[in-house]
């Protein structure tokens, strides 16, 4: 699937998107952590930091590590705390 | 009096220079805490409500908090509590750094000021005396200029809080400036400009006791350790800017006066295209180890970029040109005006250009020069200037075709950052806020991005959520704590009680801060009762109701739904 990152998870990636095979939203976050080192601290084993939230095509908010996850998704991830 | 406090607060009275200390109770004090809670109490008692805000009587509350002066972070905060001649309701802005410190250090737990001095004037309070002195040679300087000034004749260790040009022409969301913050929202400048007060001056030597100072410095550390971490990286690393991409992305970016949730040229003005074509330096206020104040260069100088500031100058005037954005800003922090109103009453009336019903052909969207022009109208009250001053609701009355559909605006407060079809539970927070339409009282908009609601397709089980979270701001603002700090609390009640115990001695729980929280926010709906408030006004504009966002057909919120959140609201608050 296609990964988007936005906010501080892409200063921290250093890229704004990239594609990965995961079945699991858990299965994605741990390939993001063992890729891009740097994100390693937002990512505990199999979940965002509860400052961090994943989201399933611009619609469902995602932080379930069993969400299953199909190849043609589209997954962004970034900043939970939108506003200020 | 208990630990932490002083135990009263200060009244003047600028039309004769009279001032008295006022005791506080123990009680008043841990019921409201202080802050926006101390202020609401005080207006109350004041009679405030049914005073018309720019009267000389109308008073205008400085109000501190106990935590003022500790080594917390983040705490250095004051707020500025009045009647809004914006909106005819509660008002309570915040604003940071050492006013705050110096206020409390003159020996009181907040300012209430009422009257109207002979000329133009500024407030000087050392210690405990108070004077009044002239201040005409600053008539028309920007708050920056009154600053520095005042500050060359009376001190350097005095603190100033000001009002530009718009708040001495009564402009109607004129702020109050401290150190290039402003306490923003709502017209407290103009209250204070309808006293014929410029700037208030004060420093202090008295410091308020803590209970357990042992106990405070644990916690302090703890707390600025964790202000380190993941929780607040993106105000450290990148600042609110960060949001235009973002909210861009999920289409809830307001653009061209609400009428679209994307902006197409959103990317010029992003923090990552402002940071690849200016240098850019980071502050914070006193007593904070976050920083999230992120000043990029402009001219000679620097501007601080907010994303209330991008977005409503911005993509609400479809506005690209950054350097058109970043001037506009810098304008309204030197006349000393709402970024947010300033941006929606301006882009309201370009729309109302663009269909024929006001006749300044020059007012368009997408024009730099335009935004610049008007903003500068609006601050001298000159021209079209002289009508926009007035916020977009009283625009909309003034020139009819029920434009009032579209006037971005609730209870007359123009709307923040967040296009209410694409972020429902926010929509719902705008609805009912005491305020307005209001962010910073409700952070409902946190709702909507996580997996407790469906953002587009609310249901009734929203509403607890979005009252959490309000009754949450009520007590950030009312001890006072800045709200980026929110995501590093563990347990925020058990930590914030525990902050309360150390300073003031009191055996506080988490449970009784969840009560002062609804005892603060209730208190501000008594206010807007005996205002006027009816259950109409919690709503929103027509605009928003039943036709969806043009790009995303998803984003429909219908009368029916909004009508029954906001029952299921006023149900689950007893009202
Ligand atoms: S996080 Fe920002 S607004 Fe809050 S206290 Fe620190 S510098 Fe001020």
């Amino acid at each position: 699937m296609h990964v988007e990152f936005l906010g501080v998870p892409r200063q921290r990636a250093g890229i704004s998107q990239l594609e990965v095979h995961a079945d699991t939203l858990g299965q994605l976050l741990g390939t993001l952590a063992t890729q891009i080192p740097p994100l390693r601290e937002f990512i505990a084993v199999d979940r965002l930091h509860s400052s961090f939230i994943a989201n399933l095509n611009g619609d469902r908010f995602v932080s379930d590590p069993s969400t299953p996850l199909v190849k043609e998704d589209r997954v962004l991830i970034l900043s939970a705390d939108a506003g200020g | 009096m208990p630990f932490g406090y002083h135990g009263r607060y200060l009244r003047i009275d600028v039309s004769t220079g009279a001032s008295e200390y006022v005791p506080l109770s123990d009680t008043v004090l841990r019921q409201y805490l202080g802050g926006s809670g101390l202020g609401v109490k005080l207006l109350l008692d004041e009679g405030a409500a049914i005073m018309d805000p720019l009267a000389p009587e109308a008073p205008l509350v400085f109000a501190f908090s106990p935590l003022v002066g500790s080594p917390l972070t983040t705490s250095a905060k004051f707020a500025v509590v009045s009647k809004s001649p914006l909106t005819g309701r509660i008002n309570d802005s915040l604003a940071s750094s050492g006013f705050a410190i110096a206020g409390k250090r003159c020996g009181c737990d907040a300012i209430v000021i009422a009257g109207r001095a002979a000329e133009l004037s500024v407030l000087v309070i050392d210690d405990t005396s108070v004077r009044i002195e002239p201040a005409a040679e600053y008539r028309g300087a920007t708050c920056q200029d009154t600053e520095s000034g005042l500050k060359a004749r009376l001190g350097a260790n005095y603190r100033v809080a000001s009002i530009g040009p718009a708040g001495e022409n009564l402009v109607r969301y004129a702020t109050i400036s401290h150190d290039g913050r402003h306490a923003g929202r709502g017209g407290s400048g103009a209250v204070l400009g309808a006293k014929n007060i410029k700037a208030i001056a004060l420093r202090g030597t008295r410091r308020a006791e803590w209970a357990n100072p042992g106990e405070l410095t644990t916690i302090s550390k703890s707390l600025s350790k964790r202000s380190f971490g993941p929780a607040t990286a993106k105000y450290r690393e990148l600042g609110t800017a960060t949001n235009l991409l973002t909210f861009n992305r999920f289409g809830a970016l307001p653009t061209r006066n609400f009428q679209s949730g994307t902006f197409d040229e959103a990317a010029s003005l992003s923090h990552e295209q402002l940071s690849t074509t200016r240098s850019k330096t980071r502050e914070s206020c006193v007593s904070c180890t976050i920083g999230c104040e992120h000043i990029y260069s402009l001219g000679s100088g620097g501007v601080r970029v907010e994303y209330e500031s991008l977005f409503a100058l911005g993509s609400l005037c479809g506005v690209s040109d950054p350097e058109a954005v970043l001037r506009a800003s810098k304008r309204c922090d030197e006349l000393g005006l709402d970024t947010i109103s300033t941006g929606g009453t301006i882009a309201f009336a370009m729309e109302c250009v663009e269909r024929g019903w006001i006749d300044e052909p020059w007012l368009t969207f997408g024009s730099g020069d335009a935004l610049l022009r008007a903003i500068d109208s609006i601050g001298s009250r000159r021209g079209i200037g002289d009508l926009l001053a007035e916020g977009s609701r009283r625009v909309a009355h003034a020139i009819g075709h029920n434009s009032i559909a579209f006037a971005p605006q609730v209870k007359g407060l123009e709307i923040p950052g967040y296009e209410p079809r694409a972020l429902q539970t926010m929509a719902l927070g705008f609805a009912v806020g005491a305020r307005g339409a209001d962010h910073n009282r409700s952070g409902a908009y946190e709702v909507d991005f996580s997996d407790k609601v469906d953002r587009r397709n609310l249901t009734l089980d929203a509403v607890r959520h979005a009252i959490d979270t309000e009754d949450k701001a009520a007590l950030m603002d009312s001890m006072i704590i800045c709200k980026f700090l929110r995501g590093v609390f563990n347990d925020f009640h058990d930590e914030t009680a525990e902050m309360l115990r150390s300073i003031t001695g009191w055996d506080v729980t988490a449970d009784e801060l969840r009560e002062t929280a609804k005892r603060i926010v209730s208190a501000k709906r008594q206010f807007n009762l005996l205002a006027g408030w009816t259950p109409a006004e919690d709503t929103l504009p027509d605009r928003f109701l039943n036709t969806p966002l043009p790009n995303d057909p998803e984003a429909s919120l219908s009368r029916e739904l909004l009508n029954s959140l906001v029952a299921e609201y006023h149900r689950q608050r007893g009202w």
